[in-house]
């Protein structure tokens, strides 16, 4: 499909690559802005407890600060992502009446240095009067359990449901029921950049706030919400950003604090996170306790499926909703469940919040299906590879009342992913402490629903041509490191007929770029923004076509083609000009309006959850030494299909970057918590993998072209780090007959499940 | 993370800082590589108004042998100069693997095999096999220079021996004896790059027949200071190390350690890892006596 294309699916360098690498890139915290104060955040020191009293006086006192504010001094408005439904809007711009997590913000300064604001810190004075705290779904949930929010006595506060089939039926016509309890850990999104903001007031009553986020147009409308102003007089604006992975897609409270002292001193005001916050404070992916029942036929096909998920939220819903409801459509996902249903609950605990994290639940969801294969294989005396083929889905499959899958390269990544890793023989030779195993993975391309109740289209950009033969995309989408602001050019470069160096890009600036796009999250945005940029482009196509055929007298019947620099009649390219020409023509036609293309997208009849899913199967080899219990990965090799890559090596960038994640997943990243308080507070205990952890690997992109996305692209990236835990979780087990069903895989797991600890 | 406000003193040669120490006592610190002092200063959990680097002291600095006397190790000789330095790869492997498992190659560019010993970590990676191969260590001052035994110089974590009007000029190691083997193993079991959870140096010295005559058995990460692990020492003499052997001694010095449950490993995994490391551990140093 990809061959006559001739800028999407290369290997460009990505356009941030040098300013990155020779460290000029400026992000948030790199910002100075005149007369700038600096914010810090009071925090919480106790897990569960009432607010009796602030003393602020002695920190006012301090000399430098200029600014104490406590929850007394905002509008306490409640906010949150999930807009469509408002009771789910449960967090305080800063805490009133009740703290619910060590860490939960108490109160904010602003002061002429950070030691000065440090300082002010320890000068306010709280009185707490300390509540029972509740820290596992288990004491949530328990008789006489704390209440943790007032709105919801019994701590649940949102439950999501999926049901087709009968299930009753799929278990009774069972020869094989598998019925297991998993659980699952929190990790850190562990971005490089820590959460940093600056905040402006003019004097106009302008707010500019430049802010390290996934989600610009959130932060605009959020913040217009808790400090009472229009959206219009909030600007919102993305530096370069060092990563998010989900953490960075709310409206955030040092956002608000830093918008709100801003607008009372008259001063610019800048927060920015340390490491020990973001790990003890920070958003983190939800732990979880799921019971999965799931009935075989003898040959090994699944007949029915009960999937329930006990999600741990910690104090407040954050991004549980979608969570929730994606645990479910990954707990029923890649194979054919004629018979499913999903019952997810979000539960509060006095942990700080869960939030969004790069797979949004189907990490959770896909270790324990995956798992669950790789046993019912074991139970059944099948090759894992054989009830995954026999199981697959494959294009045209439907989710009842969910979504129809538009595109499909299962079964080819698991054959292909089979044969890259030799697995039939590997399977069954290797010795003892070594193992091979399989895990798969699929994902969504952005979300249909629209819990953010947004007015406008899900995205949409503006394109203006020049005569010069440039053109300008101007787009809200958000690159924080993941290389939009690279592909969404390469797609319009495709499209003109460019290159990529003939193209401008203006992003993420909600005062200028157009209104609006929701943010960069579940893998949405080269689907989404990528189609909306080729519709803009269609606008400046038609308006170019017209004056080339006018110009050249051609038939009507003569299809145009843009390319390599051209406007021309397709079978007479000698009949066109170059495309600055053509606008320059055009614009003279419009007398002296500019050429401009606009375009949108939402997904319409796509279902509920997305317009394309990706699919892909890795296959993980690792040696245990049987004493230590120490597991090193020796290889991981992926095959996957993510439709057409745009381009190709940052394809391999999000691969690998998955598969460093998946690892950490896997193995080594965890809180480790005692009564609410996080005791990794730092890199050396939180523990991520290093570059000489990283196993080699080789990863084959399966050939598919996916209707509803640009060029036939849809999701990559996200969906990859799925698969790594399940995989290796298998090869452990292939290595040592220990069988983890309670993530991460820690050596002394592995000696304890030997009986050797 | 900011700094605290102190100031900086570097001293061309021993006697200038040896006067520095004595003018400041108690408000000063010696700063190697500083890749432990930094990140404690930047904590907050030291508040010396003098810092005093060693770099321009020419006295400090280099590795060298001598038939005689052994080993020395300058004070200054950073962690990776140890790792590659030829002498000591050639006649201490073991002091090279340890130096080479200590944490980056940043760090080790940077950080000092005496600091290393000097921060008095329980889980240094360089204070086991320095220990077993009975190193000391010449601490000067204005008053003139001792030399103190490595088993002498631990006295809890983040303690060690030396006075405050003292800085340690370098590390002596004696010469391997004949028929002698050394080892040292680590386990860190979350990454390939990572402080030690257990680590183990081990020496044994044999006679022809292979008889332990002597064995030094030094144990990381799991009690106050890098422990001996003595039953374990005195059960090997007058034995010949076989597999068997090897084991037993591990478990005696699973009984001489005294690990503590933390966020890194739990106390049971860290007394099995001392048994499997010790048994590891004796096992390379039997097979390094050539006999
Ligand atoms: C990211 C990171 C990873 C690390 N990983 C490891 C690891 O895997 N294993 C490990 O063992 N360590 C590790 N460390 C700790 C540290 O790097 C080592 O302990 C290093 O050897 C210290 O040497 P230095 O020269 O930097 O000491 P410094 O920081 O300069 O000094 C350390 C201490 O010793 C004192 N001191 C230093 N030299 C002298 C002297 N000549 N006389 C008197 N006192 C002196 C100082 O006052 C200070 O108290 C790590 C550190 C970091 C930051």
């Amino acid at each position: 499909m990809s061959t006559n294309f001739s800028v999407v699916g290369k290997s460009l360098p990505r356009s941030d690559a040098r300013i990155k690498a020779v460290g000029a890139a400026r992000y948030c915290d790199d910002i100075i802005r005149p007369g700038m104060l600096f914010g810090k955040i009071l925090r919480s020191p106790v897990a569960h407890a009432k607010i009796l009293n602030i003393d602020v006086s002695k920190a006012k006192a301090l000399p430098g600060v200029k600014s104490v504010i406590t929850a007394d001094d905002t509008l306490k408005i409640r906010f949150g992502n999930w807009r469509l439904v408002p009771e789910s809007q449960d967090e305080l711009p800063l805490a009133t009446d009740k703290v619910r997590f060590i860490g939960d913000e108490v109160a904010a300064v602003a002061a002429i240095d950070k030691d000065i604001a440090e300082e002010a810190l320890s000068l306010i004075k709280v009185d707490y009067e300390e509540l029972p705290g509740a820290f596992s779904v288990d004491e949530s949930m328990a008789e006489g359990a704390p209440v943790i929010h007032e709105a919801n006595p019994n701590n649940i506060s949102l439950q999501r449901k999926i049901d087709y089939g009968d299930l009753d039926q799929g278990f009774a016509d069972s020869h094989l029921i598998l019925d297991n309890e998993f659980t699952v850990h929190a990790t850190s999104h562990a971005y490089m950049e820590p959460c940093s903001c600056v905040a402006e007031y003019d004097h106009d009553g302008r707010l500019t706030i430049w802010t390290s986020t996934q989600t610009p147009y959130f932060v605009q409308c959020l913040l217009a919400q808790t400090l009472g102003m229009r959206e219009n007089d909030i600007r919102v604006i993305k530096p370069f950003v060092g990563g998010g992975f989900g953490g960075k897609m709310e409206l955030r409270k040092w956002e608000f604090c830093a918008a709100f002292m801003a607008r009372e001193t008259g001063r610019p005001v800048k927060f920015t996170l340390t490491r020990s916050e973001e790990l003890t404070t920070g958003r983190r992916r939800h732990p979880m306790k799921i019971r999965s029942k799931i009935g075989f036929s003898k040959d090994g096909i699944i007949l029915a499926k009960e999937f329930t998920a006990y999600l741990d939220g910690g104090a407040y819903n954050s991004m549980g909703p979608t969570a929730a409801f994606l645990c479910g459509n990954f707990g029923g996902m890649l194979y054919r469940h004629p018979n499913y249903r999903y019952n997810g609950y979000h539960v509060y605990t006095n942990k700080p919040p869960a939030g969004a994290m790069r797979g949004f639940g189907a990490p959770q969801a896909l270790f324990v299906a995956e798992t669950q294969m790789n046993m019912a294989a074991q139970e059944l005396g099948m090759d894992p590879l054989d009830i995954r083929l026999k199981n697959a889905m494959v294009t045209g499959d439907e989710i009842p009342g969910v979504a129809k899958i538009s595109s499909c390269g299962f079964k080819e990544s698991l054959l292909k992913v089979a044969e890259m890793t030799n697995w039939r023989e590997k399977r069954k030779n290797l010795k003892k402490g070594q193992g091979i195993g399989i895990g798969c993975y699929s994902f969504i391309s952005g979300g249909v629903f629209n819990w953010f109740n947004t007015r406008y289209n899900f995205t949409r950009a503006e394109v203006r041509a020049f005569d010069d033969g440039t053109v300008h995309l101007l787009t809200m989408a958000s690159d924080i490191g993941q290389g939009c602001d690279t592909v969404l050019r390469q797609i319009l470069a495709e499209e003109l007929g460019l290159e990529v160096k003939d193209i401008r890009l203006t992003a993420a600036d909600t005062a200028v770029t157009p209104q609006a796009d929701l943010g960069t999250w579940g893998s949405r945005v080269t689907l989404m923004a990528g189609n909306a940029v080729r519709k803009a482009a269609a606008e400046i196509k038609e308006q170019l076509f017209k004056v080339v055929s006018m110009k050249f007298d051609l038939n009507v019947i003569h299809d145009m083609a843009c390319k390599d620099g051209r406007i021309y009649a397709k079978n007479r390219p000698d009949r066109g000009i170059d495309f600055g020409e053509a606008v320059r023509l055009a614009q003279r036609a419009n007398r002296g309006d500019p050429i401009i293309g606009y375009g949108s997208y939402t997904p319409r009849n796509k279902g509920l959850v997305t317009p394309a899913f990706s699919f892909g199967a890795q296959v993980a080899e690792v040696e245990v030494d049987l004493e230590t219990g120490a597991i090193e990965v020796k290889e991981m090799n992926t095959a996957h299909d993510c439709g057409t890559p745009i381009n190709p090596m940052s394809v391999e960038g999000q691969l690998e970057g998955s598969v460093h994640m998946g690892l950490g997943y896997a193995l080594s990243e965890q809180f480790i918590m005692k009564g609410g308080k996080t005791l990794t507070s730092t890199f050396l205990d939180y523990k991520i993998p290093c570059a000489e952890d990283m196993p080699p690997g080789k990863s084959v992109h399966i050939d598919t072209y996916e209707p509803e996305g640009p060029f036939g692209a849809k999701e990559a990236g996200e969906g990859l780090v799925s698969p790594t835990a399940p995989a290796i979780a298998d090869a452990v087990c292939h290595a040592t007959g220990y069988r983890c069903m309670d993530l991460p895989i820690t050596p002394e797991k592995v000696l304890k499940g030997l009986g050797k600890l | 993370m900011s700094l605290p406000k102190f100031t900086y003193l570097a001293p061309a040669s021993l006697e200038e800082a040896c006067g520095l120490l004595d003018q400041y006592q108690g408000k000063i610190r010696t700063k190697a590589g500083g890749t432990d002092l930094m990140v404690r200063l930047a904590q907050r959990a030291l508040k010396p108004e003098y810092v005093m680097g060693i770099r321009n002291i020419p006295e400090l600095e280099g590795i060298s042998f001598d038939p005689d006397k052994g080993l020395r190790i300058g004070a200054m000789a950073l962690l990776s100069e140890v790792a590659d330095n030829p002498v000591v790869l050639e006649r201490y492997p073991m002091l090279s693997r340890a130096a080479k498992a200590t944490a980056t190659v940043q760090i080790r560019n940077m950080g000092t095999v005496m600091g290393n010993i000097c921060n008095a970590s329980p889980s240094a990676d360089n204070s086991p096999t320095l220990v077993a191969m009975n190193a000391s260590i010449v601490a000067v001052s204005s008053a003139g220079e001792r030399q103190i035994p490595i088993d002498e110089f631990f006295l809890g974590p983040g303690r060690n021996a030396l006075e405050a009007t003292e800085i340690a000029k370098e590390i002596l190691v004696p010469v391997p004896l004949s028929r002698s083997g050394v080892s040292y193993q680590k386990i860190s079991p979350r990454s390939k790059v990572d402080i030690a959870a257990v680590n183990v140096g081990a020496m044994v010295v044999v006679d022809e027949q292979g008889t332990c005559q002597q064995a030094r058995i030094c144990l990381g990460a799991v009690g106050p200071i890098p422990l001996r692990a003595t039953s374990a020492e005195e059960f090997l003499l007058g034995k010949v190390i076989t597999d068997e052997v090897a084991e037993k001694a591990g478990a005696l010095a699973g009984s001489d350690a005294s690990p503590i449950s933390d966020v890194r490993a739990s106390k049971e995994y860290r007394r099995l890892m001392v048994i499997i490391l010790t048994k590891r551990a004796l096992l390379e140093a039997r097979h390094g006596t050539g006999i």
